[in-house]
């Protein structure tokens, strides 16, 4: 079972997929989505493993079992965060009496992971944990509702009907080739992100208006959140990661360096999929003026307004500042 | 998104047949169809991957240019043949959407590009288009971006294309192919009013797929120019636009073609102004005076009144580049 980096456990006693309803369901997908983690949810019996974009995959009572006991649960609820290394960074042992005393020690839990190791602290690092930590309260939040509720069935979901199924498919990656077993559904973009840990690539709007995804297939510069990953198979991909490549140990690409000292960022978000835009935007040629440029680059959003800067550090690579 | 089954069939026959089934939708680009999944604005339960077909390239022929199904924004707006022959296609495609999604976008899923009318786009506003029946949000929501033309009592939700601005004034043709045959259809005659029938935007039929556009080269096309306003100078889509094209020789306009796209819930094609151009001198005055028949009767709303003026000073900017131009 491949790691997504951080996995949240939920002890739930009482927690059933079917007890969860669709639109509960879809919220735990979509918080998911964007935090690199997946869940697993152990009920008394059973346990599931929930991703943002795959159908509920059920573990077993073995598994179940196994994992209480690794976890040393009884009969309590709990929620336990686990790092890349399977390390527990929090845990939430006991039922929620007060959800206010909750994120008091969500807080301490944070604060305790920061200060004694600040060399290891990475900005990813930092934020899955928090975006977890505080995701767990709401998925435990939601199981517990379940137990005081009356056993009144809710109106009829229709279940989405079982047609999907996860299919095998090679990503050729910064000439690397990578063999994952996916769902059609799964884009592009969460593919790099939360299969390939490629998280250089970057989920802004994941609708094709920001460009912060932008990479390049086939040498052209396309959109990752609107590109199904199993339509990417059998043609090369590059990533930020890999647009250095054959540049020698450690070199950076000359847009790179371009931004760097054009100070082409603020906060550095859109940053990467500004570069991969440039980089094909001077290989196609087509624009010379800054008018062009911008033009060109209309597809790339920074919320900072670095444009300037940006466009100063294209201008640069690209070898003429005809304006 | 809601799970769905994925095919990447390589002959046509194999892609028919997975058309045939019901809930499936064909997938080129992605550029619609993976953002209208992930908004669960469609829910295809089948998708056919239609890159793998040979349905790609652009051919120049003697009197027209065969762009395929599968040829993308980019390919077509940078083709030498197009630049110097079709200009306002050239321009109308390099004025929609961004670097990386021209890149992607297909002529076919051009062609069959949903509105944005931001109404279809979210799943709790009632929408004919989307839930036949379920009403319009935008009659009384927010409407600057909404048609004024072909509009009805149940659907005021603008075309978004671009590209299908200019092929209309360039008279393209659509081959549609399916199991039981081949077919064409005049761009300008493939888009439906909504009418009672919002939902149905087109005459393709299920089991259809666009397999080209053929844009006939005249004299009329190599002086063509598309002109488009929007809210920002890039990356977004018209308030007003038009693709004109005029033949003038010896100074008198011998043929002219007018379209105005961001009004219309199709490309609108404006009779009036291009029968009022025939005959007379190219000049500013008289593009000035034959752009004010255009849009004689609008259904504006107080977000969109605006775009009547715009439109037809559009249409009078498009004509004086043209003629600037061809001289």
């Amino acid at each position: 079972m491949p790691s997504a980096g951080c996995r949240v456990l939920a002890f739930a006693r009482d927690w059933s997929p079917h007890s969860a309803s669709h639109v509960e369901q879809r919220a735990l997908r979509s918080h998911l989505r964007g935090l690199g983690a997946d869940l697993i949810i152990v009920s008394a019996h059973q346990a599931w493993r929930i991703r943002p974009d795959d159908e509920i995959a059920t573990l077993g009572e073995l598994a179940a079992r196994e994992l209480a006991r690794a976890h040393a649960i009884k009969r309590e609820d709990a929620v336990i965060v686990l790092d890349y290394d399977h390390a527990s960074i929090f845990e939430h042992r006991g039922p929620v009496v007060d959800h206010s005393q909750l994120l008091a020690s969500l807080t301490a839990a944070t604060e305790a992971m920061l200060m004694p190791a600040p060399t290891t602290f990475t900005r990813r690092g930092w934020m899955s944990t928090c975006l977890v930590s505080g995701f767990a309260t709401v998925v435990l939040a939601s199981c517990k509702q379940h137990e005081h509720r009356d056993p009144v069935p809710e109106p009829a979901v229709v279940p989405p009907p079982a047609v999907a199924h996860e299919i095998d498919i090679e990503l050729d990656v910064n000439g690397t080739t990578h063999k994952l077993r996916i769902e059609p559904r799964v884009s592009l973009l969460d593919a790099l992100r939360e299969r390939l840990q490629l998280v250089g690539t970057k989920k802004g709007c994941d609708a094709g208006q920001c460009g912060a995804c932008t990479i390049h297939i086939n040498g052209k510069r396309v959109l990752s959140c609107l590109t199904l990953a199993a339509t990417a198979q059998g043609k090369p991909i590059t990533t930020i990661e890999g647009l250095a490549e054959g540049l020698g140990g450690g070199a950076l690409h000359p847009l790179q360096t371009a931004f760097i000292a054009h100070d082409g960022m603020q906060c550095g978000f859109c940053t990467p999929g500004q570069i991969m835009s440039a980089a094909a935007l001077i290989k196609e040629n087509r624009a010379k003026t800054d008018d062009e440029v911008r033009e060109q680059m209309s597809g790339n959003i920074c919320r900072c307004g670095a444009y300037p800067n940006i466009l100063a550090a294209i201008q640069s690579v690209r070898g003429g500042n005809a304006g | 998104m809601n799970p769905f089954s994925y095919l990447r069939p390589t002959t046509e026959k194999e892609a028919f047949a997975a058309l045939s089934q019901p809930d499936t939708m064909a997938l080129a680009g992605g550029t619609t169809l993976v953002d209208l999944m992930r908004l669960e604005i469609m829910r295809p339960l089948h998708v056919v991957d239609i890159t793998g077909l040979p349905l790609g390239k652009i051919e120049t022929g003697v009197s027209s240019i065969t762009i395929g199904a599968l040829a993308t924004n980019s390919d077509v707006a940078y083709h030498p043949d197009v630049v110097a022959k079709l200009p306002a296609l050239a321009d109308a495609i390099r004025a929609g959407a961004s670097g990386q999604i021209r890149n992607m976008a297909t002529t076919s899923g051009n062609l069959l590009q949903r509105t944005r009318c931001p109404y279809f786009r979210d799943a709790s506003s009632p929408c004919n288009k989307r839930s036949p029946g379920s009403g319009c949000a935008a009659l009384e929501g927010f409407t600057r971006m909404n048609a004024i033309v072909g509009t009805s009592k149940d659907c005021i939700a603008a075309h978004p294309s671009d590209m299908s601005v200019a092929l209309v004034a360039l008279d393209a043709s659509v081959h549609l192919r399916s199991t039981s045959g081949e077919r064409s259809v005049k761009v300008g005659d493939f888009y439906t009013l909504p009418a009672n029938h919002p939902n149905v935007e087109s005459v393709i039929q299920p089991g259809e797929l666009v397999v080209s556009v053929e844009v006939p080269i005249t004299p009329l096309a190599a002086t063509s120019r598309y002109v488009k306003v929007r809210d920002r100078w890039s990356y977004a889509f018209a308030l007003a636009a038009a693709a004109v094209a005029l033949d003038v020789q010896g100074g008198t306009i011998k043929a002219a073609s007018v379209v105005l796209g961001g009004v219309g819930t199709k490309p609108w094609r404006e009779p009036a102004v291009e029968q009022a151009l025939i005959g007379k001198p190219a000049t500013q005055e008289v593009f000035v005076s034959a752009a004010n028949l255009a849009l004689a009767t609008p259904d504006v709303r107080p977000d969109n009144a605006f775009k009547v003026g715009l439109a037809k000073r559009v249409v009078a900017r498009a004509l004086g580049l043209v003629a600037g131009g061809s001289k």
